[in-house]
């Protein structure tokens, strides 16, 4: 009987086993199929092959362009203009309305709107992206001050160097 | 503070469910117990 | 395995009698040594659940430093992260009683497997809720339909199917079986969370604690972070403890008022 058992033991976990794999493998060749359609956003430099055709709505995704910012008002709205860019490529982006508190230059944005024939994404929603730094204010002060990041030029530099930063601080 | 309602939503959402779960837990285990120790009051160990 | 599983031992006639010794796998299988075992550690459990998390949760809401750009939003950041990685361990747990339970037919496998599940349901229902309160003010909107977020709705569903299906049955076994199968395979959407960041462009943010690099988080954050996901951590271990203490003692009551039935 306990031999028995092991024997059965086994079988079951061969069976187990193999269903993992074939169900492993199905979901890894389903994921790789729909890979490209499942993206959330279109990067600037993907623009030409992937985007829609004018007039529908896509997601375009990346940073906005340092200096390229240009707020204004249009009918008593709020109304900005600025650049995604992605380093390769770069769109221009018009938006009516309250872009979100984190938005600035150097900063990582998702928009959702329509390219138009002059070239210009002309946007309905602003999201910003954060990114996975967490860092306090003395500590992104000290960064600047020092001159050892922009943030509107980029990510920051390595964490382990912040951590000591603010003993080192003059 | 910045942001409050969002902070006290999230602050307090994991107080409700911490003592949510905890209670419920509590109340089963010692109910459980007591209607063991009714029926079998050797396991009442 | 439908016809193995008739040939399973019943609940009454191996939880009753307790057995002595056993092998390896099977040591805790016998559930008065569960009981004793876990009375013994449930106190240290809650202990260090209740005092880590509310040390770590006073730490970050009061202690820990505002983000440069966040604000002190940043500080949902300790309830949701360690909510999301207990959201994940626990499946992975019930991934693995559902192993134990379809192979060796443990006995304790099916019963943890009943309760882990509303357990990480709680946890992932919270990861939600504060990811939804800490994605409108950062990123300007409750919910996006992308992969990150999808993907832990969709584990939050797994959870509550396996809830469901668990319970759906009039013999507990077929259900514990049942479950057992959606359980592994749902397994393979826990990859997909944890890469969906790196595989897919995400409004969600990539990982920022990783095996592999130096953390992109301030320390005076990352402390606080550690403590809470240490008591969160305990707080999942005493709880389902605690709820497999209680269904052990239930099901033993069963099998003693049905024995009691069947003699009298």
């Amino acid at each position: 009987m306990i031999r028995k058992m092991g024997t059965r033991k086994k079988r079951r976990m061969a069976v187990l086993l193999a269903c993992g794999l074939g169900l492993g493998s199905a979901t890894v060749l389903t994921l790789s199929a729909f890979r490209d359609t499942l993206v959330f956003f279109v990067a600037p430099s993907d623009m030409a092959s992937k985007a829609p055709g004018p007039g529908r709505v896509f997601r375009l995704g990346g940073l906005v362009e340092s200096g390229s910012l240009r707020r204004g008002m249009e009918d008593s709205r709020p109304d900005a203009r600025f650049r995604i860019t992605d380093g390769a490529a770069t769109v221009e982006v018009t938006y009516v309305g309250i872009l979100p508190d984190l938005f600035r230059e150097g900063q990582g944005v998702v928009t959702l709107g329509t390219l138009e024939r002059d070239g210009v994404f002309h946007a309905r929603e602003v999201l910003a992206k954060h990114d996975e730094t967490y860092m306090p204010k003395d500590v992104a002060d000290a960064l600047r001050k020092s001159g050892r990041w922009n943030p509107a030029s980029g990510p920051p530099p390595q964490a382990a160097l912040w951590n000591t930063l603010g003993a080192a601080k003059p | 503070m910045t942001h409050l309602p969002y902070i006290a939503g999230a602050y307090g959402l994991t107080l409700v469910l911490a003592v949510g779960f905890g209670l419920s837990a509590a109340i089963r285990l010692s109910r459980a117990r007591k209607r063991l120790a009714a029926i079998d009051p050797r396991a009442g160990r | 395995m439908e016809a193995s599983s008739t040939l399973a031992p019943t609940p009454a006639t191996t939880l009753v009698p307790p057995t002595a010794g056993g092998r390896s796998l099977h040591r805790f299988a016998n559930p008065g040594r569960f009981l004793r075992i876990a009375a013994r550690a449930q106190p240290w459990l809650t202990g260090v659940a209740l005092a880590a998390s509310l040390v770590g949760l006073g730490w970050g809401l009061f202690w820990a430093p505002a983000d440069w750009q966040q604000g002190d939003a940043v500080r949902i950041m300790f309830v949701h992260v360690p909510a999301a990685w207990l959201a994940s361990f626990g499946y992975l747990a019930l991934a693995a009683c559902s192993v134990a339970s379809l192979i060796w037919r443990h006995p304790l496998a099916d019963l943890a497997a009943a309760e882990i599940g509303p357990v990480g349901a709680g946890f992932t229902a919270l990861c939600l809720v504060t990811g939804s309160l800490w994605g409108k003010p950062m990123w300007g909107a409750w919910w996006v339909w992308d992969a990150r977020l999808t993907s832990v709705l969709v584990l939050f569903f797994l959870y509550l199917g396996h809830i469901a299906l668990v319970r759906a049955f009039d013999d507990p076994v077929r259900g514990y079986r049942a479950g057992a199968i959606l359980a592994l395979v749902g397994a393979v959407n826990v990859p997909i969370i944890k890469f969906s960041v790196d595989w897919w462009n995400t409004l969600h943010q990539p990982a920022s604690i990783t095996l592999t690099g130096a953390p992109t988080m301030a320390a005076a954050m990352l402390w606080p972070l550690l403590m809470v996901a240490i008591g969160f951590q305990f707080a999942f271990l005493a709880l389902v403890v605690a709820r497999l203490r209680a269904a052990v003692i239930e099901r033993r009551m069963r099998g003693l008022l049905m024995a009691r039935a069947a003699g009298a």
